[in-house]
Formats: C-alpha cells, structure tokens, sequence
C-alpha cells in the first residue's frame, strides 16, 4: 500500500481555509477505545469524505464535534471555537447524525418547526428547506409514516435549517434510492461550491469516489490517510500484469532476468509487478514463448481501501489459517 | 428539485444572552408539546380525573348525608371531596411530564434538542418552565371547575364554600400548585432516568406503594413519615381543614418544592455530566 498513512498529511486544495479541527481526539466509553488520538482537519469549500468501515469510529468523532459525547482527552473546534461556546448553533453547523430521531406522531413540519424555534430560525425557512428536500407535498404526513428515503431527506432538511456554513451528514445515502443517493451527492456539491464546510461519513468508498474531493481514512478510531480523492486514485492505482502461458515456468525466470517480481498463480498463469505488460508480450515474443492471456489489471478504489482498512477494522470475517484447516 | 439556498449567513453579529435562548427554547418546547397526541390525551384525562371524581365523591357524601357519624360529620372537609381527582390527575400528568423527557431519549429527538442548545441545563429550564405552566393553566382550570361543581352539589345541604370564604382560593390553586410540582418532579426524574419504564415505576412507586407501607411502620415514625412524603405534601395545600397527618398547607408547599429541587439537581447533572 503506497497511499500516506497517518504522518502524511498531504496536500489540500488551494486557497482552503481549515474549519473543523480535531486535535489528538479520543473517547472511551468503558473499556472500548471508539476513537484514539484522532488530529485532522476539515476545510471550507470542497466537499470531505470520513471513510472507515462500520464501527470504526465516524459517528464517535462526529457527536463529539456537536458536542453530543464529551471527549476523553482532546478537543474538537469549529471555526476556532469548541460546540458547546455556540448559542443558536443550527445557524452555523448542520448536522445529520440519525435520520430516524423523529417523533413518529409528529409531522414533517412541527418537526422542523420545533427546530427551527430553538435558534429563532424563521418560520418561513421550515418550508424552504421542505422545498429544497423535496418534501413539500408530505409537510404534513406524520414522521412515523414516512418512506426510509423520506426520512433521510428529513434529516438532511433538518441540518440545512439554520443555512449553517459548517454541515455535517452520518451516512446520508443510507435508504436512498439511485435517484435520492444522486440528489445528495449533487447537494452536497452545490453546497461545497456556495463555499460551505462539508464533512460526509461513509462506509461506501465507491460513493465516496463520486461526491468528496478530499478523504480522511479511519480505522478502529485511529487515522489511516488523508488526501485529495485524486492523488488516492492515483496512488492506490498499483496495477499488476496477469498473464497464462504454458512455458509460465521459462517466462517466469526469464522476466525475473529483466528485473519483474513474478509470481505463479497457478501452473500456468503469472502476476508481474514492476513491467507494462507491452515489455511482458515483447520479451516473450523475443523469446518464443506463448502467452494465450496478457492483461493489466488495476486495483480499484474499494481494493486500496480494503487493504488499507483491513488490519483495522472491526468486524472482518474470519479467514481460516492453514493451521486451522488442518487441526 | 431547486437546490438554491441563500448565501452562507456569517455568525449572529450581537452575542446572544442565554436568556434568549432560554426563550427560544420555551417556544420550541411549547411547539412539541402541542404536536403530539399524548399531551392532549394527558390533559383531557387529568380535568376528567379532577372534576369528575371530586363531582362523584361530592355527590356520593351528599347521598348519604344524614346517616353520617359524629366524627365524619365534625371533620368534614367540604374541599376534601371537591380535590379527591387530583390523586388520580397527578399520575396522569405524572406520566406526561416524564414523557416530555424520556420520548427524546426513546425516539433520538434528544440527539437534535441538544445540538440546538448545547446549554443543557438552559434546556432543562425551559423544559420545566413551559411545561410548568401548561400544567398550571390546565391544572388551576379544573381545579376551579372541580370547586364550583362540588360546592353546587353541596350546597342544597347548605355545606358548601364560597371562593371568597377563608383559604378556599388558596385551597383551589394550591391544587393547580400540587399538579404543578408533581409535573417538575416527573420531567426531572426523566431527565435523571433517560428510560420512560424506569422513571414512571419510581414517580409511582414513591406516589402510590411508599405511602401505604410507611402506614406499616410502627407509631410515631408511620405518621412522622407520612408527613414528609410527597402525596400528603400536595393533598395538604388543597386542604382548608387541618388533619392530623398533613403538615400545614405552607409547610405542604416547602416539601414539595423540595422534593422538586432535588429531583431538578440530579437532573442537571445527569444532563450536563453525561453524554447525549
């Protein structure tokens, strides 16, 4: 894995001014460490993917940032001030950690309405974010009888209520349609572009790819890697060569000649890294040596991540050791 | 789907004092009192409960008027009948005023109440506050009410008061009152107990099971103790005759307030000390 692990802070986009800042985070509850000394950063104006597989510590660092969980050392500001200095906090930071926190017998619109009272959020704003989430024509359906898609685009109109500059979304593509999980990733970009602070957790690496323009990898509450999605497409693009051959055996020592580090797959197939596949087919045409299959294969987004993450996470299916197989 | 939004605001240019908050969050809290069925349910159960039991006591004590011992005759509290609801309304709006609380935590609403007030104990004011005079208004109706239409009912006997006879208003709204402070009790114990199942059996524990088994103490600690304990507290400030095991209206409306202030504390600090 080349990607930058947690010394590495790379590159942010230009002229992006940090807004949310962790330094050195942690929390415990009992004997579980959800979140270990996290220190990032999240910048105005693009739009921020928090990756880490379930349970390894997003939704943790998130209630801490709104000051729902108190953390056990470290501290966490928004725009150099810590959540809970903040009166009328929806103006600035909007945040959507639990799409299901409605009361079911309450409509769509005494559910903002309430909100929106607590930070003297104008009447007037309740329907405009209905508008924006495509809410208007279910404004009085009660919550509880509500679609799990429509319940998500609640929670998303809730965060937007105040027009904060800071929003913060826990997995908002969860329960959405193909169109709905569009319709985030083009309101979250929209919203990056008005120069607004954007931080979106998933577990979606592939959804990730689409919306964020910069990642921050967690695994077991620890940081694994920021940087642009780009350069991680970049780096994480490792690609070998695959190639089947009936004289594997001669094609392999003589590529390893040339400098290739091969292995054998099986009894006729071959994984070349460090040679183009080009100078793999002209070596053995040189040589005059079959090959029936000669391809480059280019490890996708969700592979980096999966290596990245593997050794962290949580919750990983147990792959038998050969020790076992045989006790 | 328009996606437009208004330029991103910058933060509030005056500082905003905690006592606006305080208002916005009363506001609020009226708002989500009012949008759910449970409130009204609560409320129309405990004005049925205060006028309807005070009205059928009334008339059961009216029906048996001349067969009457001596000693019922001579401590006849013609309140006493007029408020007997109130022990069934404080469990109503007992249950409500838990819920006001323990419904956040059970359907994640705290999660957003929080995140708009991360003054937490502002909250728990405001909280209290608004449902305090909901309670009060509600209360202080069918107290009157309760008043009116038993005094009626007692008056072919020539037994009933009038609002204006001696401790009789004071009676009247210290039955608002009791409602009242058995309503901040119940929102702070769920506040403190987060669990609606768990603040509910203690609020009844302590209002219906603790007094029947002080009464199992032997004498004096029984009715000592009895003095002391919420129920007779409450039933004391709607009194205008005195019995010997209730404190003095006054001294009924101090343990009350008490017993809320304690309650209030824990609340605060399980608000403020623990995460949401």
């Amino acid at each position: 894995m080349t990607f930058s692990g947690t010394d590495g802070h790379m590159t942010r986009s230009e002229g992006s001014r940090p807004v949310i800042e962790l330094r050195h985070l942690t929390k415990r509850y009992g004997p579980v460490l959800a979140v270990d000394d996290l220190s990032f950063t999240v910048a105005a104006g693009q739009v921020t993917g928090f990756l880490g597989p379930n349970g390894s510590g997003k939704s943790s660092t998130m209630r801490m940032i709104v000051g729902l969980d108190a953390p056990t050392a470290g501290q966490v500001t928004i725009a150099g001030r810590g959540y809970s200095q903040l009166r009328f906090p929806l103006r600035e930071v909007g945040a959507l950690l639990d799409a299901s926190a409605v009361h079911p017998g309450r409509t769509a619109r005494n559910h903002l309405a309430w909100l929106a009272a607590t930070n003297e959020i104008p009447r007037g704003r309740v329907d405009e974010v209905l508008g924006i989430v495509g809410l208007t024509d279910a404004a009085h359906r009660r919550a509880g009888e509500l679609s799990l898609g429509m319940g998500q685009r609640l929670g998303i109109a809730a965060a937007l209520l105040g027009d904060p500059a800071v929003t913060i979304f826990d997995e908002p593509i969860n329960g959405l349609d193909p169109e709905g999980i569009l319709w985030v990733r083009q309101l979250l970009q929209s919203l990056a572009a008005e120069g607004r602070t954007i931080l979106v957790s998933s577990h979606l690496v592939s959804e990730m790819a689409l919306t964020a323009d910069h990642l921050i990898i967690i695994g077991r509450g620890r940081l694994l890697a920021t940087g642009s999605v780009a350069e991680f497409i970049e780096r994480s693009e490792g690609h070998h060569v695959h190639a089947q051959s009936p004289d594997a055996d001669a094609l392999l020592g003589l590529l390893r000649q040339k400098g290739a580090t091969v292995t054998a797959d099986g009894p006729e197939s071959l994984s070349i890294t460090g040679m183009e596949s080009r100078d793999v087919g002209i070596i053995a045409a040189q040589a005059g040596l079959t090959l029936y299959e000669l391809a480059t294969q280019r490890a996708s987004l969700e592979d980096a991540f999966m290596e990245l993450t593997h050794e962290h996470g949580e919750f990983r299916a147990a792959t038998p050791t050969p020790l076992e197989i045989a006790a | 789907m328009s996606q437009t939004l208004a330029p991103v605001r910058g933060t509030a240019p005056s500082p905003v004092s905690l006592r606006r908050v305080f208002i916005a969050d009363a506001r609020s809290e009226w708002i989500k009192l009012r949008t759910v069925r449970s409130t009204i349910w609560a409320l129309v159960l405990t004005v049925v409960f205060t006028i309807g039991l005070g009205a059928l006591f009334t008339a059961i004590e009216v029906s048996r008027w001349d067969h009457r011992t001596l000693t019922e005759v001579k401590g006849f509290d013609p309140l006493l009948y007029s408020f007997a609801g109130l022990n069934l309304a404080q469990l109503s709006i007992g249950v409500l005023g838990v819920l006001v609380m323990t419904s956040e935590y059970a359907t994640g609403t705290i999660k957003l109440t929080l995140g708009a007030t991360p003054q937490r104990s502002v909250l728990l004011g405001a909280k209290v506050a608004t449902f305090s005079a909901v309670v009060a208004v509600v209360g202080l109706a069918s107290c009157f009410a309760a008043f009116w239409v038993c005094q009626a009912l007692l008056a072919p006997k020539h037994a009933g008061l009038s609002i204006s006879d001696p401790g009789v208003l004071r009676a009247v709204t210290g039955g608002a009152l009791h409602l009242v402070l058995i309503g901040v009790i119940a929102v702070a114990l769920g506040a403190a107990m987060r669990r609606t199942a768990g603040a509910v059996a203690v609020l009844f524990a302590v209002l219906l099971v603790v007094p029947g088994l002080v009464t199992l103490l032997p004498a004096p600690w029984n009715n000592d103790i009895t003095r002391y304990l919420p129920n007779s507290a409450g039933a004391a400030m709607s009194a205008v005759a005195r019995f010997p095991n209730l404190p003095s209206p006054a001294a009924g409306l101090i343990v009350l307030c008490a017993y809320a202030a304690a309650t209030l504390i824990l609340a605060a600090l399980a608000l403020t000390r623990r995460d949401a």
